[in-house]
């Protein structure tokens, strides 16, 4: 190796190299950096180099190591960040209490909320069972350190067409294969640790074969007074670390996934795919809240990307401080692990606990009943430096602004101005009847039912709306989750997932856009207002021009509509380097809402309810045809990607809520994938109930166009008969009768529709189950 | 209280411990129900009831009127569920427990409870407490976790205290989770001797309470049972959760049809009667 003569021993055992970065060339500096897995830049070594230059000696391996981690895009969102800044953070809102490892938000006078969507693709990609299993865990911990108890999961995935058996490219695995990995690792861990999973997606196309996307949220309740700070109280306290022993398991898991995958991946990253163990996570989090909850600690932070190494000093560095690490009294699963691979380590179910001395020993006692280790690890200091030392011997001394500070760029983007109309082509299409029945049951509309089924919905028994609707074990889909996290109270949170990949590729504005407007959707529904939003900005290569171009214009979109509409995204997550050996993954920023419940009693479900009640559409049906479901399924080019109207939106979200609130509304559904035809297809379906519908007042546009455009801002609502003069009253223009539920079929004049509800059920019911088994 | 020799208490003074190790993760809703029937349980972990732990948090068995085992997956359930939770509450606590359920104390074990139960030999215990488990609840017919609404009808005569204020032949609604819950034996005559002995509490059915097929059995389980209990009637398992059916907003239909108070309150509300009246 060409690298052996930059290279000596420190330390014998264990070993600690030094590294002569000082003697290396360009192309030395390079390998080194891939050699030791750090995937940093050559411009990023040299200022590396230049640091230690001034330190006056060479860094070490662990040294070398920590800043890898440190200046990840994982962790240092170093090209996504100046975007995130203009369009984003600025959002404020005197509900946002922190903006920690989870956002936290005010839900009552005494009790806020927390929230977080975050990505596990690149690991999922490689090992779907375990790599899904453990983002369930880091996003829970990412709740339990803000001092919150986790209280549900939301899940939205996106894999290649399960249905499919087209050749896959080398190194790819099948997206069933992927899909029933992913699912199983969800269940045995959300399931495991007692938290529902309510909520979620799943989006299917050939752009997500090679790279599937697993993203995991959270919400938790925690008491105002009780919030937890991410960081320490100031110098001269100890740090704790609680949980797991720790392993090889993961390590390099944060630089792995800030690069792109490819065909060796599998066997190069297989190492830094982490083990799940939810009965580790399951005590631990119990230990935490508890600790929390009896004053114990200062702070507290969760071990995720880049282990020991970024959780002390970033918990040190936000208070101002620095630390003293022992490292040698980390609990290891195995002997004979380097110092580096200690520090970097992303072993699960491990948490940091900051507590002044005086009250360690009560801490040690509450995880002594909870059979869960507990070992001091490291003091803080005033100067903002981090130390290690393995027994007597220093084997790290940096300044932790330059470590944990990380590079930020200003990469080159492109932006395509979206063609629209220009260039489209109208697929040759079926009758609509037939074309219904398609859309219903292609696997991004039809039941999840085989999913579903396997989260538990329902454990700590406060699930209020579940994804499924209607009557028992015969179900249509529900919009958002409701929960009622206090029990004293009637107030609820909602929760729902909103994205459309299809629409951001063609327009990556509106389709940042439309994902608010979709989230919005979902939640007013079910009778909640928005109140916060978080996001997983799931996009390609930021060093590709075009793909940065993507993103930026996506973080637009979804930043003017949340800003124009008050929602704050207290929290969030980017996933950069989506690419596989077939090009990149669809653009995709995945946006998970919560709404505020005024009274769970008054909420209301997709389901039809009572034959004979009218049913009306609200919001405009256009001809915005690109990048929906229906040119999908029959080769559709182009088009213009439905559009937001922002400020009608936020007037119908205020009417919509008022009818609720006087129960005018019995059941109601958003319109999306599919349009009017397959929403009004769904209702059917879950209240087991026909209905009878006529296009005409709906506009001038195609039969086609009315059925299966997905404009945005539309739901369609029953009203129940003894409140139709009211609600025409109030909703005014907004709303278009359109006809009556009730009958053996959907019927839908002018539409050339008359389909059978059994006919419908079947279409839509069986598709998963006949591809999962 | 004190009445014809047998002690009566008020709802506040029954003092229920709900069990928990790691893994439990229904302690809470399970603590909830019993303080909405107005009695008085306390989450106890089994470490404090075996000595294990701070002497601070130290608990006794003995001084509880009646013992919860919450749902979950004790341990992870990697071996067989509830198998591990059994064997350490055994080899802790064995003699404890088994005096406990003597003194015809009422027990309940809510999914993984049940399966700690039959694992303990406490149920179905038809000839009494065994040394090993006489039953099993096994892998669900389809092979996967099952989280769906079930209807339960009480087909009780009359033994079980937990269901001794329900009406015979009443159908209630408690939704099922789990991945292992069909009730099986090898004993001779398994399911003719419990019902001999009115040891069949819970059978799976529709909704307008009749016998039917997956996926309103959601597990497979022998003559549709989801809940047994033992000869004397003071220990029950089930598979469904009455827990989590505490008020009407729980129900899955209920924004089609709506009810004055979830169906799982009843179960809680039997035992309170059983020992109070």
């Amino acid at each position: 190796m060409a690298l052996d003569s930059l290279m000596s021993r420190k330390l014998q055992d264990p070993p600690v190299v030094e590294v002569d970065i000082h003697a290396a060339s360009e192309d030395q500096l390079m390998e080194m950096s891939q050699e030791m897995g750090l995937s940093l830049s050559l411009d990023e070594m040299k200022t590396v180099r230049e640091y230690f230059a001034n330190e006056g000696r060479s860094p070490t391996d662990i040294e070398l190591q920590s800043i890898g981690q440190a200046w990840s895009e994982h962790c240092c969102y170093k090209s996504s960040r100046v975007h995130l800044k203009e369009f984003v953070f600025a959002i404020d809102h005197p509900d946002v209490l922190a903006r920690g490892d989870a956002g936290v938000m005010a839900f009552d006078d005494d009790y806020a909320y927390a929230l977080r969507l975050e990505s596990h693709n690149h690991p999922s990609a490689i090992e779907p069972y375990g790599g899904a299993a453990t983002g369930i865990g880091g996003i829970l911990r990412d709740v339990v350190c803000m001092g919150a108890q986790p209280i549900a999961l939301v899940d939205p995935l996106c894999f290649g067409p399960i249905d499919s058996d087209a050749e896959l490219p080398p190194g790819a695995k099948h997206p069933r294969y992927l899909m029933d990995g992913v699912v199983s690792g969800i269940r045995d861990y959300g399931n495991r640790v007692g938290v529902p999973t309510v909520s979620g997606a799943f989006f299917f196309d050939d752009r997500y074969t090679g790279n599937c996307l697993v993203n995991v949220g959270c919400l938790g309740i925690v008491k105002r007074s009780e919030v937890c700070n991410n960081f320490v109280g100031g110098p001269g306290e100890v740090l704790i670390l609680c949980g797991g022993r720790t392993g090889r398991d993961g390590i390099h898991g944060v630089t792995f996934a800030s690069v792109e995958l490819k065909e060796s991946s599998e066997e190069e990253s297989r190492g830094s795919v982490q083990l799940g163990d939810p009965i580790t996570k399951e005590p631990l989090m119990h230990a935490c809240l508890e600790v929390n909850r009896l004053g114990l600690i200062t702070g507290m932070k969760d071990l995720g990307g880049g282990g020991l190494s970024c959780v002390v000093g970033e918990m040190a560095l936000d208070a101002d401080c620095g630390a003293v690490m022992h490292l040698d009294r980390v609990p290891l699963k195995e002997e004979g692990l380097a110092p580096w691979e200690i520090w970097v380590s992303e072993s699960q179910e491990r948490m940091m606990l900051a507590t002044t001395e005086d009250k360690v020993d009560a801490i040690l006692d509450v995880f002594r009943t909870w059979d869960v280790l507990a070992t001091v690890v490291a003091t803080t200091v005033a100067e903002k430096r981090t130390t290690i030392m393995w027994g007597d011997e220093k084997i790290f001394e940096m300044d932790l602004q330059f470590l944990t500070g990380g590079p930020e760029y200003c990469r080159p983007y492109e932006i395509t101005i979206p063609k629209g109309e220009l260039g489209e082509v109208v697929p040759e299409l079926p009758a609509n009847e037939k074309a219904l029945l398609s859309l219903l049951s292609d696997p991004n509309v039809a039941s999840k039912e085989w999913a579903i089924r396997q989260y538990d919905h329902d454990v700590r028994a406060a699930t209020v709306l579940r994804p499924l609707v209607g009557e028992s074990n015969d179900t249509g889909p529900g919009d958002a989750a409701v929960l009622r996290p206090l029990h004293d109270s009637w107030r609820g949170l909602a929760t729902a997932v909103g994205c459309n990949p299809w629409f951001t590729a063609l327009d990556p504005y509106r389709g940042g856009m439309s994902a608010v407007d979709e989230t919005c959707r979902n939640l007013v529904a079910v009778g909640a207002r928005p109140h916060s939003l978080t996001d997983c900005l799931n996009f390609g290569n930021p060093e590709k021009p075009d793909r940065l171009g993507q993103f930026r214009e996506a973080v637009r979109g979804l930043g003017e509509a949340a800003a124009f509409l008050e929602l704050p995204i207290p929290s969030g997550n980017v996933s950069l380097y989506n690419e596989s050996p077939k090009g990149g993954a669809l653009p995709t920023p995945m946006i998970m809402g919560v709404g505020i419940v005024e009274d769970i009693r008054k909420c209301v479900t997709s389901d039809l309810k009572e034959a004979g009640n009218s049913i009306f559409v609200v919001g405009n049906t256009m001809r915005e045809m690109g990048g929906s479901l229906l040119y999908r399924l029959y080769g559709g080019e182009g088009g213009e990607v439905p559009s937001v109207d922002l400020d009608a939106l936020k007037k119908k979200i205020d009417l919509m809520l008022k009818a609720m609130s006087k129960g005018m509304v019995r059941s109601c559904h958003d319109c999306s994938d599919g349009g009017l035809a397959v929403a009004l297809a769904e209702m059917c379906i879950g209240g087991s109930m026909g209905a009878s519908i006529q296009l005409k007042g709906l506009g001038d546009l195609e039969p086609y166009e009315l059925l299966f455009s997905e404009s945005n801002g539309r739901w369609i609502v029953e009203v129940s008969s003894d409140h139709e003069e009211d609600w025409v009253a109030l909703m005014g223009a907004h709303a278009q009768w359109v006809g009556v539920a009730g009958g053996p079929s959907l019927m839908i004049h002018g539409g050339g529709i008359d389909v059978a509800l059994e006919k419908l059920k079947k279409a839509w019911n069986e598709p998963i189950w006949n591809i999962m088994g | 209280m004190e009445h014809n020799g047998v002690k009566r208490m008020r709802p506040e003074e029954i003092k229920v411990c709900v069990l928990r190790i790691e893994g439990t993760n229904c302690e809470e809703e399970t603590h909830r129900a019993f303080a909405a029937v107005g009695c008085n349980p306390e989450m106890v972990h089994l470490n404090q009831l075996t000595g294990h732990g701070p002497a601070s948090a130290r608990r006794s068995l003995e001084d509880y009127d009646a013992l919860a085992f919450p749902g979950g997956f004790s341990a992870g359930d990697y071996v067989r569920a509830g198998a591990i939770f059994a064997a350490r509450a055994k080899s802790a606590l064995g003699k404890e427990i088994k005096e406990f359920v003597e003194a015809e104390k009422p027990v309940i074990g809510i999914c993984n409870g049940f399966q700690i139960l039959v694992e303990l030999g406490l149920l179905p215990a038809t000839d009494g407490i065994s040394d090993v488990p006489t039953a099993a609840l096994f892998t669900n017919d389809s092979g996967r976790f099952e989280c769906r609404p079930t209807y339960l009808r009480n087909e009780n005569r009359g033994k079980c205290i937990f269901t001794k204020k329900i009406g015979r032949g009443r159908t209630m609604m408690f939704p099922s989770a789990h991945a292992e819950g069909k009730l099986m034996s090898a004993e001779r005559r398994f399911v003719d001797r419990l019902e001999d002995n009115d040891q069949v509490v819970f059978r799976y059915v529709s909704p307008d309470g009749r016998s039917a097929g997956y996926p309103w059995n959601p597990n497979g389980s022998a003559s549709d049972i989801a809940g047994i209990c033992n000869p004397a009637g003071n220990v029950l398992g089930l598979m469904p959760h009455p827990e989590r059916a505490l008020d009407a907003y729980t129900a899955p239909d209920w924004t089609r049809r709506r009810k004055k108070e979830g169906d799982g309150l009843a179960v809680f509300r039997s035992m309170v009667d059983s020992l109070s009246r």
